[in-house]
């Protein structure tokens, strides 16, 4: 009973070498660094440093267990949630269309605008759109705007050549469905995913 | 088959292209994030609340408010931080309304996790250990324990979110941890 001793040792502070539990969780919690010589050399304080890192494993793993066992109610509050969102879809700004009765304002929302080019750009093979942002006040007619998008793409694409179709894919679409005069569209790819698992290497 | 294409991409997108995606409005991005994070979440708020039955309206209320703030993630990458944090506020707003109605008698215990058959033969010993050990341990010695172990809160934090000197948390602290510590080396 190895471990029957050291719980005794550790609610005995003498054991540990002058130092307190709670300073071992501490220096724990900063990674062991810089390294403590008289805490590490102390045989205490390592058995105190391995229980407290059991104690700190087995939360996590308790947490992610009782996490995965209820899908089912889970998806009662994320279907609840989803609903509640909906009603209160982000518009952003006005942006106006020349309307031929003078009478009628016609107007597109920047929300609709960012949908627009995240439903052009993700038929792309591999490419899915991050950030879209619509640069300049897109609210006056003729104005000059940037368009500023980011994007994950699938490892081994030709960069270069996937970024030049996005931009012609994104003027194209605004060119169709919108009057925005479109200066620049910058493409900045900020993930590759593998094509096998499709996981973005940032997400680990 | 583009469409099923799509989504396997937006399952596996990294949380920043998440973040982003939800931030301008899209739905679907954000209940990727959702159910990626949204049960640790929950199982998370419970463990802080002390109580199973608010749990599930902590995390949706997290999740609601989330949505309406996204936009102003400085961050996106660091979505999944920020949103434990909206859970962690969430959870202790309820906690402190609680307080006032001073019915702290009134909360049903968590369910514990052995009625469930199955349960018992999935869960090793020692988490069912630590869930219980934790479960008993007095309502403040509990919450900072969470929220500095499993919410990653510093001192100063735990202590402004509970109302407490730095002093009486680090006291909790230990109370807490050597408390636990003895549960689960009698498990081993």
């Amino acid at each position: 009973m190895v471990d029957g001793v050291l719980v005794e040792s550790i609610e005995e502070p003498d054991d540990l070498d002058g130092f307190t539990l709670d300073e071992l969780s501490e220096y724990l919690d900063e990674g062991r660094t810089p390294i403590n010589p008289a805490i590490e050399a102390s045989p205490g304080c390592q058995m105190a440093l391995s229980a407290l890192e059991r104690l700190k494993n087995v939360s996590w793993s308790m947490l992610e267990a009782e996490a995965h066992e209820a899908p089912e109610r889970d998806n009662v509050w994320i279907t609840g949630l989803l609903d509640n969102i909906r009603r209160e879809i982000r518009a952003g700004r006005d942006i106006p269309l020349t309307s031929p009765d003078p009478d009628v304002r016609m107007i597109l929302t920047e929300g609709s605008v960012r949908g627009l080019i995240r439903a052009a750009c993700d038929q792309v093979d591999g490419v899915l759109i991050g950030r879209c942002v619509l640069a300049g006040d897109v609210t006056i007619p003729g104005e000059p705007i940037d368009v500023d998008v980011t994007a994950s793409v699938a490892w081994g694409e030709n960069l270069h050549q996937l970024a030049r179709e996005l931009r012609s894919i994104i003027r194209t679409a605004l060119a169709l469905h919108t009057e925005l005069n479109v200066a620049a569209v910058n493409v900045t790819i900020e993930d590759i995913h593998t094509h096998n698992d499709g996981k973005a290497k940032e997400h680990s | 088959m583009r469409e099923a294409q799509q989504n396997t991409l937006l399952l596996e997108a990294s949380d920043g292209i998440l973040a982003a995606r939800a931030a301008d409005g899209d739905v679907d991005a954000f209940e990727v994030l959702a159910r990626r994070y949204g049960p640790l979440m929950r199982v998370f708020a419970a463990k802080l609340l002390g109580s199973d039955v608010e749990s599930d309206d902590v995390v949706q209320e997290a999740f609601l408010t989330a949505w309406r703030q996204l936009d102003r993630l400085a961050e996106p990458r660091a979505v999944k931080s920020w949103l434990m944090r909206m859970v962690t506020n969430k959870a202790i707003d309820r906690m402190r309304v609680r307080k006032q109605h001073d019915d702290i008698d009134d909360y049903e215990p968590p369910a514990r996790s052995s009625d469930n058959p199955e349960r018992i033969i999935e869960m090793r010993m020692q988490l069912q250990a630590l869930s219980t050990a934790l479960t008993n341990l007095p309502d403040e010695q509990r919450q900072a324990w969470v929220l500095k172990e499993l919410g990653g809160s510093s001192y100063g934090e735990i202590a402004e979110t509970l109302g407490l000197p730095a002093s009486t948390v680090r006291g909790l602290l230990v109370r807490a941890r050597k408390t636990l510590m003895h549960e689960m080396e009698e498990w081993r």
